[in-house]
């Protein structure tokens, strides 16, 4: 039976919310009007509410009027091996349906949508849990008989429309089906809703099918310009090699922003020691010290956020954000909860701290926070926000000030003395420098979590003498659960098993605390 | 329901010489009103709402054929009204979702098919079975047989299901029976297309009433009739049932070159069955092929003689049978055994999988095991083939994709009300710590999904609260029992509040008052606020609740996160005890949204000012730690690659599908998380008034503001 007609077998993967439905509508009615047998089917469930949804279509190839009267089989699952087109409006939809199989060299055409839209896992990571975009790339490239890949979304924005109308023109554009465009068009007029944004999304995704359609737009990240003519950056440029100039110089325009050009000159000291250490060549060491510290000493306190929410390019940003027509009028509005510890942490260092711990101790830390509500369009909110951001000279004298650069003293410290020893265990004790971050509670419960691993892991005795491989992965480990674990428990965890464990070194098994 | 299905109610009209266009639940419906019903009810779910949604769309032309139309309050409502059939000859159907459904049902059920019927009743079942259910996964097949109701199955085409429909009436009549119409999801929304009949009234209806009540005791269920009524389904009724299948050939055959295989399969897996079968070049794309099929369009009763017939020098016959237990392949071996009929090997669930449902892939590999079995002269490996080369296609994708890509559980909607309580309940359980949570059927059972991860057990629709009691008795801490509006009203009031307040339960009780039954579509319930079409005023559910004595009750709007987690910690550490409930108000957002967009869309054409909210983050101030996230789960907050060039993890962003509700903001507030959020208020159409004063304020602030370089 191997000289039988068989269908053509379509398989259209989406999101809830995106239309899915209506484009297996309009190739159903094309079809139609082509006079096909065609038959749809769907498992829209709880779709509507985020899941991903399939729809699956055959059709067959033969007029009705050819085939008098008989009637064709046709199949209401997906089955591996049977798909001539995949059509997904997003790239891990893509990347599932060639997960079940559906995907296959002898005859599936997949055309996908190489944006992203993130499901809740890789959302709630509390560092980058993205899946690798590139791996379903790569795959799709490799699996399909052909792989058509665009960002569907962009064309979407620019007809106006929703992403199906540019799934169907691209999925009609690949002739796979024997329906031509105007049968197609005339499907979608025939639905009546949105007709000319549907026909303009529908010719963007029909045009690109045989260009250079499977060439994927790279996400370009933005840079912002960076000014070379600092002083800072002169000695910057004498000092430190090439390879490091890029990060270093984005590292001091930040903290002459943040703070003023000593401030960048610091930055510069503090890395010098542990550059000279760094004799790998690819200075991933130096690389990554710098990043983290130019994070670390422009941490977000009081005066940064209030620095940077009025800055003036951010109205206009969040116009354009928002889409606000140009003669629309933007109110924005911060919701902002300071509390005891913000409040304090503006005091100096030891003032702070005894208001703080006479604060926690008439448990006033709960009753302070209060929510506020500030108009940042209006002239007060704005006032009082540029009031706050002008404390940059205030800053250094801060209790803030003083907690962050103990912290950052002594990271730095740990991976000078790693660096020592072993490139590995300096890099991993350099990446810990990501820990401290946020603000409010999750602040506290990064440093919370960064002293844990300071105490247990950079003591003296152990970086100088631990086996530097155990150490590294250890840190590495503790470093991963703090970062994955929001309440910090299973740190405390990780740790009581790093003590337990059959270390090289017998002093690992005592208790050390610094 | 907000949404309006009345392009469908447009196909319910046609008559004959037109052909249908749509879906298989919609066929069903058009093929109901081609049958003469006179009463149509139900309870909606997923996947046979539509035929009660679009019906509520359709009053006149209900009113036309005197069909009375109404939503019951559950199963065992609409079960119950079928009690019209039982001494009158008037033909009715229900419908709702099965195996759940079925089993709210089945008191209706038992008596209805005790007593028997003399007009023809049809229960249209949505087996929510496999992949997109959401529920237990369990066979209606066992209810029909316990109850003696008939069973149709039919192959999942428009004609073959339209047909059915018009049978099922008949066979019903015939053998005083009521019939269940079995369809699988992808059934009810496959897209096909069927030659009408015209539409007809009924013998008796709102146009043609019945005059004088009729009693038949034969047909009244207590004893002593009840004894007589269960010989007579076997004595009488089974055989004319079994009579009726055979004569009118509702299973069918289709010849096969091969004369010694064969195979039976339910009518619903048919097309599925073809499909595997010309994987092994067994069939062609028309169904013909080598392989005689006999295809049980009715799988209760069976018929003895048609089963022995076609396995008549047969030496191997396969059974596809979704499900389990495996009642066919029992039945069919035990019918074969009595007639002596040795020679034939029957098999089913030893080659193919006991669980789960039978997609293309697994009846492809059930057959491979069945002809190697059956068919020895063919070369094994072309048996084991096709079955190989899926399960290589599946390794070498997972090889080359390196790790599973990220699963999409279902969630809350974007501005979903549910979404708040959850946050909020995360958020007080730092203070009163976790403890036992209780879910119920609803959009809100997601919670127990990620983000939030609360819910530790589920027992069924509005037995949220019921199934808490046993729990508080033994728990440390105060139980929380979350239960919708939905079923609130479908059992919840019975069975949970006046019980727990009648036995002095202590415990939390959370309703999510969204205003419909969200989760099976939006439909209306006795509570939604009133509409032009609303018969009588709505019941306020808090009025309800301290009618029935219940003293501890607090109204919160969902989206106060603040004043939630206060009133959770207030119920949960109160002295006093007995229910505590605490009722969450907050319009269904999906709902929200089909009403107010076409109003904004005309204020905004029509040149009046409209004020759209949205929320947004300062990519700037975002330190990439998602605390937020993990504290909403809302679709539209979602990340994006950062913009700093010193940081790698992404920041939080919040999307163009935000509709401005605002849970981001609160929850920042609530749990003291960050300052990078902000609302924006985008005035459109904005008065004279409106851009003076915006004038003015950025004048000013252009001022204030700092000569400082833009951004490093």
């Amino acid at each position: 039976m191997s000289t039988d007609v068989r269908s053509v077998n379509i398989l259209v993967a989406a999101l809830g919310g995106e239309g899915g439905g209506v484009l297996a509508d309009w190739i159903v009615t094309s079809a139609i009007f082509a006079d096909y047998p065609v038959q749809s089917t769907s498992i829209p469930g709880v779709a509507q509410r985020t899941g991903a949804t399939t729809y699956y279509l055959e059709l067959f190839p033969r007029r009705r009027a050819d085939l008098k009267g008989a009637q064709p089989v046709l199949a209401l699952t997906a089955t591996p091996g049977d798909i001539d087109l995949v059509v997904a409006s997003e790239l891990v939809e893509a990347g599932r349906a060639i997960q079940n199989g559906f995907v296959t060299p002898d005859r599936t055409t997949l055309v996908a949508s190489t944006n992203r839209v993130f499901a809740i896992g890789e959302r709630t990571a509390m560092a980058d849990g993205r899946f690798d975009s590139e791996l379903i790339l790569t795959t799709a490239r490799h699996l399909a008989r052909r792989a058509i890949l665009f960002d569907m979304s962009e064309y979407a924005r620019k007809a106006g429309c929703p992403v199906n109308a540019v799934m169907f023109g691209a999925l009609i554009g690949t002739q796979c089906l024997p329906i031509d465009r105007a049968q197609a068009e005339q499907a979608i007029r025939e639905s009546g809703k949105s007709v000319d944004s549907n026909l303009r999304g529908f010719a963007l995704g029909f045009d690109q099918i045989g260009k250079d359609a499977d060439r994927m737009e790279g996400t370009t990240r933005s840079t912002r310009p960076v000014s070379m003519s600092d002083a800072v950056l002169n000695r910057m440029r004498s000092e430190f090699p090439p390879t490091l100039h890029e990060t270093l110089a984005h590292g001091i325009n930040r903290l002459i922003d943040y703070q003023d050009a000593a401030y960048a000159e610091l930055y510069l000291n503090r890395l010098k020691p542990i550059v000279a250490l760094d004799r790998q060549t690819n200075t991933v060491l130096s690389q990554e010290t710098a990043r983290f510290l130019a994070l670390w000493m422009s941490y977000e306190d009081v005066i940064r956020v209030a620095d940077l929410k009025t800055r003036k390019d951010r109205v206009p940003r969040i116009r354009k954000e928002v889409r606000a027509g140009e003669h629309e009028v933007v109110r924005v509005t911060e919701f902002l909860k300071p509390g005891l510890e913000e409040l304090c942490s503006l005091f100096p260092a030891r003032l702070g701290q005894r208001l703080y711990d006479y604060g926690r101790k008439h448990n006033l830390d709960r009753q302070l926070n209060v929510g506020m509500y500030i108009r940042t369009t209006s002239v007060s909110g704005f006032f009082l926000l540029r009031l706050l951001s002008g404390l940059r000279w205030w800053r250094r004298r801060t209790w803030r000030f003083h907690e962050e650069q103990a912290l950052i003293g002594q990271w730095l410290k740990a991976i000078e003395r790693a660096a020592g020893r072993d490139p590995a265990l300096a890099l991993e004790v350099a990446l810990c420098g990501q820990i401290v971050k946020g603000y409010g509670d999750t602040h506290a419960r990064a440093v919370r979590s960064f002293g844990l691993i300071r105490d247990r892991y950079f003591a003296e005795n152990i970086l100088t003498t631990a086996e530097p491989t155990f150490l590294a992965v250890a840190i590495r480990d503790a470093r991963k659960v703090a970062l994955a674990d929001p309440e910090g428990a299973a740190l405390t965890k990780q740790i009581e098993r790093f003590s337990g464990a059959r270390a090289p070194s017998k002093f690992l098994t005592e208790d050390i605390t610094t | 329901m907000e949404r309006s299905f009345k392009e469908e109610v447009k196909s319910l009209r046609l008559g004959a010489g037109d052909t249908f266009h749509g879906e298989g639940i919609l066929a069903v419906t058009k093929a109901l009103l081609q049958s003469g019903v006179s009463y149509i009810s139900g309870y909606p779910g997923a996947p046979v709402s539509h035929l009660v949604d679009v019906l509520t769309d359709a009053e006149d032309i209900l009113e036309d054929l005197g069909i009375h139309f109404e939503f019951a309050a559950n199963e065992a409502g609409a079960a119950a009204i079928l009690g019209a059939s039982i001494q009158y000859p008037i033909r009715g159907a229900v419908t709702w979702k099965s195996v759940v459904g079925t089993n709210v049902a089945s008191d209706a059920l038992s008596n209805l098919s005790s007593a028997g019927v003399t007009g023809g009743a049809l229960i249209i079942v949505g087996e929510d079975y496999g992949e997109g259910a959401s529920i237990i996964q369990e066979r209606t097949h066992a209810f029909a047989m316990k109850s003696q109701i008939w069973l149709l199955d039919p192959r999942p085409n428009l004609p073959t299901i339209v047909d059915m429909v018009e049978h099922g009436f008949a066979l019903s009549e015939a053998s005083n029976t009521p019939v269940m119409l079995e369809l699988r999801i992808r059934a009810c929304h496959v897209q096909g297309s069927f030659d009408c009949k015209d539409n007809r009234a009924g013998t008796y209806s709102g146009r043609n009433l019945i005059e004088a009540p009729k009693f038949d005791s034969a047909r009244f269920c207590l004893p002593p009739w009840t004894y007589s009524q269960e010989k007579q389904k076997i004595d009488v009724r089974w055989p004319a049932a079994v009579q009726y299948v055979a004569e009118h050939k509702l299973n069918e055959v289709f010849a096969g070159d091969r004369n010694d295989v064969g195979i039976i399969v339910q009518g619903g897996l048919y097309n599925g069955l073809i499909r595997s079968l010309q994987r092994y070049g067994l069939a062609d794309s028309f169904g013909n092929g080598q392989i005689p099929l006999y295809v049980l369009n009715v799988t209760y009763p069976l018929v003895p003689a048609e089963i022995v017939e076609f396995c008549r020098g047969k030496t191997s016959v396969l059974i596809v049978e979704e499900g389990q237990p495996n009642f066919l392949e029992q039945a069919i071996k035990a019918i074969l055994q009595e007639r002596q009929q040795h020679a034939t090997v029957v098999h089913g669930k030893d080659v193919l999988p006991m669980a789960g449902e039978y997609t293309g892939e697994v009846v492809i590999g059930g057959l491979g095991k069945f002809f190697a079995a059956a068919w020895p002269e063919k070369a094994g490996a072309a048996w084991s083939k096709p079955a190989d080369d899926i399960r290589l296609i599946k390794e070498n994708a997972a090889k080359l994709l390196r790790e599973p890509v990220p699963v999409r559980p279902p969630g809350f909607c974007v501005g979903c009300p549910e979404r708040p309580v959850f946050s909020a309940i995360k958020i007080a359980e730092k203070e009163i710590g976790k403890t036992h949570v209780t879910g119920d059927v609803g959009c809100h059972i997601f919670s127990s999904l990620a983000p939030f991860h609360i819910g530790n057990t589920m027992l069924g629709y509005g037995l949220g609260l019921a199934s808490g009691a046993g729990i508080a008795a033994n728990f440390k801490k105060r139980v929380i029992n979350i239960m919708g509006d939905g079923g609130f009203w479908h059992n919840g009031l019975t069975t949970g509040v006046t019980t727990a307040v009648a036995n002095g339960d202590d415990g939390i009780l959370i309703i999510m008052k969204n205003g419909y039954a969200a989760a099976t579509g939006g439909q209306r319930i006795v509570s939604t606020p009133g509409s032009e079409k609303a018969k009588a005023p709505p019941p306020s559910i808090e009025a309800v609740l301290k009618h029935v004595g219940v003293n501890w009750l607090k109204t919160i709007q969902s989206y106060s996160v603040s004043t939630m987690v206060k009133s959770i910690v207030e119920a949960s550490r109160s002295p006093e005890r007995g229910l505590k409930v605490i009722i969450a108000d907050g319009e269904c957002q999906l709902a929200r949204q089909r009403r107010i967009r076409p109003i904004n869309a005309r204020q905004l054409s029509e040149g009046k000012r409209v004020v759209r909210t949205r929320f947004g983050i300062d990519a700037d101030v975002c330190t990439g730690d998602h605390s937020c996230i993990r504290l909403s789960g809302c679709p539209s907050l979602t990340i994006a690659p950062n913009p700093d060039p010193l940081r790698k993890d992404p920041v939080a962003q919040v999307d163009n599908n935000c509709v401005g509700c605002g849970l981001c903001g609160e929850v920042a507030h609530a749990a003291v998380l960050c300052p990078s959020f902000y609302r924006t208020e985008i005035i459109q159409n904005p008065t004279l008034w409106d851009r003076l004063i915006d004038g003015c304020r950025q004048f000013l602030i252009g001022l204030l503001r700092s000569q400082r370089p833009v951004h490093a």
